[in-house]
């Protein structure tokens, strides 16, 4: 019983709003009509359809909000910001390393705060905000893991938190605004 | 010549069966053809699980739920099929179901897609002599 919840769950989710009722009574009515059938089945319904309700949320545009929130409000500034410090620290000589300074991962992080919260505003103002925060996340991890130099546990934790903070403040923001 | 075999999309034991054959334009695709064909076949009682039935009893083939849902919802959006929403029933645990039906401009693309099968296999015996079978 335990498997067929958590499979029922995870449908609800690929699915989404729209679509999981009528794909969760389909199995219900199936598994009823079957005599004998196992959770097993059930469960490894739900596993192959999970690639393509997926492949069919992305088709319909779903997630356009959420990607465009994601790229503008935490991967680009971070990519850019970054690019920036480069230009500036080929400008120093004799240095050692390719260390950033606490006062720039500081503004670095002002700055995506402020994208975040722009592009929550913009992107994103009709994603649930679950889902929102996540993929700000997911873009902000990935954009200081391809960025150059160390990173610091604290400046990791601040953007991990702050970013999907701030991304979810200015959607609800928008929300609160609209009619 | 080299020859590739899309073995792994045709093998009903491959565990995320997916047909990813998407046709572009007006053409069908080949799961596309098959779903049509089960709406076609199943007239009003079309639905997710229905045509899945439909399509493992006739081809031997086991699509997953979630492949026939998307396969639908993607010919909606051609104008291939129109769906509608009927009430909530005790046995789907009091969801609503969604019921497919063909569309006219379905019936001409699955009349298109015969005749081109049919042009297609105009004089040929099958099985193909030099063919891999033989």
């Amino acid at each position: 019983m335990m498997a067929l919840a958590v499979a029922r769950s995870l449908l609800a989710v690929i699915a989404g709003p729209d679509h999981a009722d009528f794909l969760i009574g389909d199995l219900e009515e199936e598994m009823r009509a079957r005599t004998g059938t196992r959770a097993g089945w059930y469960v490894r319904q739900v596993v192959r359809s999970v690639v393509p309700l997926i492949s069919m949320r992305i088709r319909s545009g779903e997630f356009s909000g959420l990607v465009a929130a994601a790229c503008f409000g935490a991967m680009l500034p971070l990519a850019i910001l970054d690019r920036l410090w480069s230009l500036v620290y080929s400008q120093i000589p004799l240095k050692d390393g390719f260390e950033r300074a606490p006062a720039y991962l500081a503004l670095n992080v002002i700055a995506l705060c402020c994208c975040s919260a722009g592009a929550g505003l913009i992107f994103a103002s009709h994603e649930r905000p679950r889902l929102l925060a996540i993929a700000v996340a997911l873009a902000a991890g990935l954009a200081m893991w391809s960025a150059k130099g160390s990173t610091p546990g604290l400046y990791v934790v601040a953007v991990l938190v702050l970013a999907p903070v701030s991304a979810v403040a200015g959607a609800k923001f928008t929300e609160r605004k609209a009619p | 010549m080299v020859t590739r075999r899309l073995f792994v999309i045709d093998r009903p034991d491959h565990f995320l069966y997916y047909v990813e054959i998407v046709a572009k334009g007006e053409a069908l695709g080949e799961f596309e053809h098959l779903i049509l064909l089960a709406v076609a076949r199943l007239g009003r009682q079309a639905y997710g699980m229905q045509v899945r039935r439909e399509i493992a009893e006739r081809t031997g083939r086991d699509p997953s739920i979630g492949a026939v849902y998307a396969t639908l919802e993607r010919l909606a959006g051609k104008g291939l099929v129109t769906s509608s929403i009927s009430e909530p029933t005790p046995e789907r645990g009091g969801r609503a179901k969604r019921s497919f039906e063909l569309t006219g401009q379905g019936m001409e693309a699955l009349d298109r897609t015969r005749r081109e099968l049919d042009s297609m296999l105009e004089g040929l015996e099958l099985p193909i002599r030099g063919g891999a079978a033989g």
